[in-house]
């Protein structure tokens, strides 16, 4: 909200009195807003009705029609409306994903207002990028997990006689040896496509950041072919033998009963996982958070956010509406909510989380995420389809699940396959 | 058929029960499942196991199940999706069941020109995967002006049901000897008169299968329920994947289950209903 | 239809002569409805296979590029392997399931309303929550395996899910279990429509049940093998939510079926132009199994009309 909407609003409407005199013509510049997202229920409904209780509260119409399921699903519904030429005035996007799509359908210059709330100052710079393809501004990201977090069971640890999280991917090693040693499964992530994913991309951030950016995100053949993600490979070995047999094809909350009795012992999971956590009946003192090894000793970030992409519409009262949810999604207040509701940290790194509401694990990422901004550390998710398009992402994941789950495939071998996948997905 | 089993030793009477409880049993083992997680708490399957007895008895599920649980805002449970679901199911299947049934007829009793290579088309209709077929559909739909209705999913389902409706009636119908149709014929009766008369009567056994595979499969239908319809409207299936699907989170499997047992009531009436009509198709058979 | 509003004695003569135009009046719309669509639609997803669509259709030609990367990729290798096991397995195991069922159940069995019921059931939850809830009892760490040792078998195996050669068969049984009632339903209704004087003569001829069923009534329903067939066909091309629900086509690739290579493409990685190459080739290995057996009924067809 803000003097410039009450002022935009009077123009459409003293246009709209001009053209046709009708009161219920003026009264349509309500700022109204029509959304889709996969957010239908738990704190992630929770967050986004919260949102949407801000939107009213600032005067306007909301109106979120949630496709559930999974996020193909929320894109199938995009498509439709798109091909069908009624596309939602915001709909969820994160990712590459958002200059994939502003080509097929016109979107919503973003850039004034991004400008006026000086908004650009405060958001990593990789992130930024993606939300302004062609230097334009057409989407604004709504929230920040970390995906390189590792989790620690207390019981599992104090069995072992740990008591701090490991640094180093060798400290990480010993340890898991250790547990092992103990009767401890070590590792206690699931098996699904993205968490195969977020232990390759975990690994290699921790490895050698700077070779993550280059191979990862900027899909360099000589880095793909390389050391690092040969050292990667092999680190992603080590986790697989590490898993309980059981764990394919398993969401990772299926163990999290046995993590917290300390059967399991170390777990790789966005900042998410602590509501899940927190949801099955245990506390956050069961388990120790903080970032996953990264052996260069300076804060590496992998960046997973969500994202709001505006699309065009000719309704005076969408287009008021976009311009009201763009200042609130920008706005400290919405971003505190929002992230105290699902266990995020905000987008913004200009704001101070030492109020009630937030736990030690979002200050330490939220810190940890300011520091690898200065460091240049703060790269983009592979498994979380923050740093490829999609096709090129899941022709990359399709060589990690496989080489999580197939024992056989020797890390030399692997190296190869996902460069030459990559190649082929060019 | 009956006379000549009954005179069978009661030995292998004990077998063929035997058999068939332990099929039942193999059958209902993920049922049992669902109906325990539907009376356990959230914190009970989440800090145990989600295969497991209830440590207390959580009957609350049921309720906020139906009525309180909130998705997409609507703190209304899964009871107005119930309503949709209904609104897109029984006319669907009807509709397509009744054309289906004629499609057969004429297909398997009133041979014309081109029947083969007619249903050689509408069979490999059945074999058409929903995905494929999304995005003509949604060219379709824009194209006359029903995207996000109802009425879309009726007619996307009808239109698709046809294929297999007609494939289930025609092969049953092509079984009905010859002979009695030749009768008919010499007495003068038409097209409509010898299906009325002769055709419809032998018909509820497959008439029953046909409207179960149609009803189940419109029911639980799911990929073009969320892409073609927004928010209010949705089938019943879009509130069961909003409660058990979601990438960070851990889902809900207690009031999960209890809204997957309630969906499943529809379901599981016509199937009992149409039990009836089994037997009655065999005594039909008998009386003739 | 304005006929029935004729008084009685012309209505006879009106219907006579309309009778031949009536029935293809509602013979051909329902028919033709449902060709058009399956026609179009199959020729529409063939176009879009030649172009470079990628989150919407587009129109520019690009030859045969879908095909070759289709062809070549890991996924759809796996993928062809998968079906053609699954397919296998899943035909037999359901048929024989099914029709096992239905001719127990036709021998006057108390309670044969509840176990119908029992059987079919399956069909009527939705498939997504019971691919989950069967990865939890195949699951070795929490389902069927932990059962039975806590039972006191300690060394019992069952891991087939987690295993990746195994884990296709894990999807066999799930899918049978689901499908087997109403193949089931079918048979029965088929059995129970069999003329009661074929089973009287066989009777009269002292044959015993088993060779009536074998030699009668079998032969009698051979039309609803054929639909119980081709659904157990479809469901095999089809098989989709299961899978996703069961695996999600893990472990790795393990589990990768053209149906979920054909999803993936079109609408995880947005290309629309790859996946509907991928569906079209999904429907050639369809009609490499049904073309031969229509060959093999037409000329059936042909020898029985000569030598009747």
């Amino acid at each position: 909200m803000g003097p410039d909407i009450r002022r935009r609003g009077l123009l459409a409407a003293t246009a709209g009195l001009a053209a046709a005199p009708s009161l219920a013509r003026a009264q349509a510049v309500r700022p109204r807003i029509t959304v889709i997202s996969q957010w239908s229920a738990g704190s992630d409904g929770a967050a986004i009705t919260k949102l949407g209780e801000a939107f009213t509260a600032a005067g306007g119409t909301w109106e979120h029609n949630p496709v559930p399921g999974f996020t193909t699903e929320m894109m199938n519904k995009l498509r439709a409306d798109i091909l069908g030429g009624n596309p939602p005035a915001a709909s969820q996007l994160k990712g590459p994903e958002i200059a994939a799509w502003s080509r097929i359908a016109p979107t919503v210059d973003l850039n004034a207002v991004v400008a006026e709330a000086g908004y650009e100052q405060v958001v990593a710079p990789d992130l930024a990028r993606l939300h302004k393809p062609q230097g334009r501004w057409i989407a604004l990201p709504l929230q920040i997990y970390r995906t390189n977090t590792l989790y620690a069971s207390k019981k599992a640890m104090e069995k072992v006689g740990a008591t701090a999280l490991p640094k180093t991917w060798a400290e990480y090693n010993a340890l898991a040896a250790k547990m092992k040693e103990a009767g401890i499964t070590p590792v206690a992530n699931g098996g699904q496509r993205p968490d195969d994913g977020q232990k390759f991309e975990t690994a290699l951030v921790g490895i050698d950041p700077a070779a993550y950016r280059r191979a990862i995100m900027e899909l360099d053949d000589r880095t793909l072919r390389g050391p690092a993600v040969l050292a990667a490979f092999r680190q992603l070995r080590m986790m697989s033998e590490w898993m309980d047999p059981a764990a394919s094809g398993q969401h990772y909350s299926t163990f999290l009963p046995r993590f917290i009795r300390g059967e399991m012992g170390l777990l790789i999971q966005g900042g998410w996982a602590q509501g899940v956590i927190r949801h099955a009946g245990f506390s956050d003192d069961d388990y120790l958070i903080g970032q996953a090894p990264v052996d260069n000793g300076t804060p590496a970030f992998l960046l997973n956010a969500d994202a709001f992409i505006f699309w065009r519409r000719r309704e005076a009262e969408l287009q008021a509406g976009q311009m009201l949810m763009a200042r609130l999604v920008m706005s400290k207040e919405v971003q505190q909510t929002y992230s105290q509701t699902t266990g995020s940290i905000p987008v913004r790194t200009d704001m101070d989380l030492s109020g009630a509401g937030w736990s030690a694990g979002q200050r330490e990422t939220a810190a940890s995420l300011a520091a690898s901004v200065r460091a240049n550390q703060s790269l983009l998710s592979l498994a979380h389809n923050m740093a490829q398009p999609n096709a090129m992402t899941a022709a990359m994941i399709d060589v990690l699940t496989e080489f999580v789950h197939n024992k056989s495939v020797r890390p030399e071998q692997a190296v190869t396959r996902l460069a030459d996948a990559v190649e082929a997905a060019r | 058929m009956a006379e000549a089993i009954r005179r069978q030793a009661p030995l292998s009477r004990w077998v063929i029960y035997a058999v068939l409880v332990a099929f039942a049993a193999f059958y209902l083992v993920p049922l049992i499942v669902t109906v325990l997680n539907s009376v356990r708490t959230e914190q009970d399957i989440g800090s145990t196991s989600v295969v497991g007895w209830p440590r207390e008895l959580a009957l609350s599920n049921f309720g906020k199940a139906w009525g309180t649980y909130c998705i997409a805002q609507r703190c209304e449970g899964i009871s107005p999706f119930m309503w949709n679901s209904i609104l897109m199911v029984v006319p669907a299947t009807i509709i397509s069941t009744l054309i289906g049934a004629l499609n057969g007829y004429s297909i398997a009793l009133w041979r014309f020109r081109g029947d083969n290579w007619v249903f050689g088309i509408i069979t490999l209709g059945v074999f058409l995967p929903e995905q494929m077929k999304l995005v003509p559909w949604t060219l379709v739909l824009r194209d006359l002006g029903l995207s996000n209705t109802i009425t879309a999913l009726v007619f996307i389902h009808v239109i698709q049901g046809i294929s297999f409706t007609t494939l289930f009636c025609r092969n049953y119908y092509v079984a009905i000897p010859p002979d009695l149709l030749k009768a008919a014929k010499i007495d003068g009766a038409g097209y409509f008169r010898i299906f009325w008369r002769i055709v419809l009567p032998l018909s509820p056994p497959i008439l029953i299968v046909t409207v179960i595979w149609q009803f189940t499969h419109i029911w639980n239908e799911f990929l073009y329920g969320v892409t073609f319809t927004t928010g209010a409207q949705q089938p019943v299936t879009a509130a069961l994947i909003a409660l058990s699907v979601s990438v960070a989170e851990a889902p809900q499997y207690g009031v999960q289950s209890a809204a997957v047992l309630i969906a499943a009531l529809p379901t599981l009436l016509v199937y009992l209903f149409g039990g009836k009509y089994f037997l009655r198709g065999l005594t039909a058979g008998a009386v003739k | 239809m304005n006929v029935q509003g004729r008084p009685a004695a012309p209505r006879r003569s009106w219907r006579a002569a309309l009778a031949p135009w009536l029935v293809h009046l509602v013979l051909w719309p329902p028919l033709l409805v449902s060709v058009v669509h399956i026609i179009g639609f199959t020729g529409y997803t063939s176009w879009i296979s030649f172009t470079s669509s990628t989150l919407i259709p587009e129109n520019d030609f690009v030859g045969l590029r879908n095909y070759n990367s289709v062809l070549a990729s890991r996924n759809w290798a796996i993928a062809t392997e998968n079906l053609l096991i699954f397919g296998t397995g899943f035909v037999v195991l359901t048929t024989a399931i099914g029709l096992t069922l239905a001719v127990l159940l036709d021998q006057r069995i108390r309670a044969e309303n509840v176990l119908r019921t029992i059987y079919l059931y399956p069909m009527a939850v939705s498939f997504v929550v019971t691919g989950t809830v069967w990865s939890w009892l195949l699951n070795p760490s929490i389902g069927i395996q932990k059962l039975v040792r806590g039972l006191g078998w300690e060394a019992f195996r069952f891991d087939w899910v987690v295993d990746r050669d195994m884990a296709i068969y894990t999807i066999v049984i799930a899918g049978a279990w689901q499908a087997s009632g109403f193949a089931m339903a079918l048979f029965l209704a088929g059995i129970r429509s069999v003329d009661a004087d074929l089973y009287k003569a066989a009777q009269i001829d002292g044959a015993g049940p088993w060779r009536i069923y074998r030699r009668v009534v079998l032969p009698a329903i051979w039309p609803i093998f054929i639909a119980v067939m081709v659904i157990l066909l479809q469901y095999t091309i089809k098989t989709f939510d299961l899978v996703r629900a069961l695996t999600g086509g893990g472990p790795g690739l393990a589990t990768q079926l053209p149906s979920l290579v054909v999803y993936d493409l079109m609408f995880q990685r947005g290309l629309l132009g790859r996946g509907s190459a991928a569906a079209v080739l999904m429907l050639l290995y369809l009609l490499a199994v049904l073309l031969p057996y229509f060959a093999f009924v037409q000329w059936r067809k042909r020898r029985n009309a000569r030598h009747g």
